[in-house]
């Protein structure tokens, strides 16, 4: 009984609901009544429907900057050859910086410390060179090319980036107390243990021209490194 | 306040990754190549709609990480085909000759002669508008005589940046320094002020490269009274970035 009398409530709100809807009431917007008209010419001149505005403010994005790592930097150690002195070990610094996938710039700065001669060895006590002299320090400013881009693999489960390089630029070798221009060549192999990790091999020839015993003479020095940059 | 460091630490990823630029892919898929080269294979893609987080760049590659956590190598020219999370195209630059035109920095290296003396020289630019530029350089000499180095900086007036060959005039101030040879009789090592003006040209070669010659006169503000007039050439290569 009750139901009955909910469900004969219900339907008499319902219909008179409705009866609202279609009914004009005077605060009733005039504006729908503009644009039902409106509609109807639109319909018979054919016009395009005028644009909606939407009332959203456009979401401002904050776009972050992309970190670039372009840069290693790092230190290297091996033997130096250095031609007439005996193969010594030798230090540096290198600067690298990735121009392209294919090609980098590197500033490298080394130094070591000549050995002596076969001729001072032999004689004893002659000295060709002071202590100071015997300094070798140089600088090299290369330009380097991936020519053999890859991946090593180690066991199944990791993979490094690697590559092998050509390497070369001009310089200067301060020597026997006098600067030389100098020009390097060379390879290197370069694999990449992390992204900002590095680990080099390298293999280069320093040549000068020198007159240290009164003749011009052209200077070979091969060196073989190791070293670890680190990508900034 | 070992809690407030616990917490510290757990935020701290979450606080990365917001920074982090997401970009959304709008090509029917984004390939991710195993390493930062156009070589190396492609073991991952990213369909359309999905959403990659930006890493790092090293060259013209970007490494990414997807929704999923896999990550990889995208290249410049595919990224730019991916949209910013307001719909808005993701842009980057590339080496190309609009970058040659308009850029922020510039090095190079150069071989020449100063004084008849082997030259070795470096120079780094920071672009003020295209056309000028503020330089700074380093230059050693070897010669048969004496040694030295000059430090200058100055202003570079690149005359059409936009051409692939363009003139430039460039003016400034420095500091040089001689070191006479050991083997002759020592005179003193002389540090005196300089002031050159230069004139040359630049070419664009490819991707991010260009070669520059130039030749300068310099004016050494010597102690004595007499200034001294040296005359330098100098040509090599450039890169912008």
């Amino acid at each position: 009984m009750e139901t009955r009398i909910r469900l004969l409530l219900l339907s008499i709100a319902v219909a008179a609901c409705s009866g609202c809807a279609s009914m004009h009431w005077p605060w009733h917007h005039p504006k729908s009544d503009a644009a039902s008209a409106s509609a109807s010419t639109d319909d018979v001149d054919a016009t395009p429907p005028s644009v909606i505005e939407p009332q959203v403010e456009r979401r401002k994005i904050k776009v972050p900057k992309i970190r670039a790592k372009n840069v290693e930097l790092g230190a290297y150690y091996g033997e130096l050859s250095i031609q007439d002195f005996g193969a010594q070990p030798v230090a540096g610094l290198r600067f690298d910086y990735h121009i392209s996938e294919d090609l980098f710039a590197e500033v490298t700065y080394g130094r070591a410390k000549g050995g002596r001669t076969s001729f001072e060895e032999l004689s004893g006590r002659v000295q060709l060179l002071s202590d100071a002299e015997r300094r070798f320090t140089y600088y090299n400013l290369s330009l380097g090319y991936n020519f053999l881009p890859g991946e090593v693999f180690v066991g199944r489960n990791l993979a490094m980036t690697s590559a092998l390089y050509m390497i070369g630029g001009i310089g200067n070798v301060t020597f026997a107390g006098s600067h030389n221009f100098a020009v390097n060549f060379g390879a290197g192999f370069r694999v990449l243990p992390t992204d900002w990790l590095a680990l080099h091999i390298d293999v280069q020839d320093l040549v000068f021209k020198s007159n240290d015993i009164g003749v011009y003479q052209l200077k070979n020095n091969l060196q073989a490194t190791i070293g670890a940059t680190v990508f900034f | 306040m070992l809690a407030l460091w616990a917490v510290s630490l757990v935020s701290t990823p979450a606080r990365a990754a917001r920074d982090l630029l997401q970009l959304f892919v709008s090509q029917p898929y984004l390939e991710l190549h195993t390493g930062p080269g156009r070589g190396y294979p492609v073991t991952q893609v990213v369909a359309r709609g999905e959403s990659v987080d930006v890493l790092f760049r090293r060259t013209d590659w970007f490494k990414v990480r997807t929704e999923r956590g896999v990550e990889g190598w995208a290249s410049a020219r595919e990224l730019t085909k991916t949209n910013l999370a307001d719909g808005a195209p993701f842009q980057v630059k590339l080496g190309d000759r609009a970058g040659f035109a308009s850029h922020r920095w510039e090095s190079g290296v150069f071989a020449g002669a100063y004084a008849g003396a082997t030259l070795i020289a470096a120079y780094s630019a920071l672009s003020i508008t295209d056309n000028l530029k503020l330089e700074v350089g380093l230059s050693q000499f070897i010669g048969n005589v004496s040694d030295g180095y000059i430090a200058d900086i100055g202003l570079a007036h690149v005359v059409m940046p936009e051409w692939r060959f363009s003139p430039l005039v460039d003016i400034g101030t420095g500091y040089l320094r001689v070191e006479p040879k050991a083997t002759l009789a020592k005179p003193l090592d002389r540090s005196d002020p300089v002031g050159y003006v230069g004139v040359g040209g630049r070419m664009y070669l490819t991707r991010r490269f260009f070669m520059r010659g130039e030749y300068r006169k310099y004016v050494v503000f010597t102690k004595t009274n007499a200034n001294e007039v040296n005359g330098e050439w100098r040509l090599g290569f450039a890169f912008f970035y």
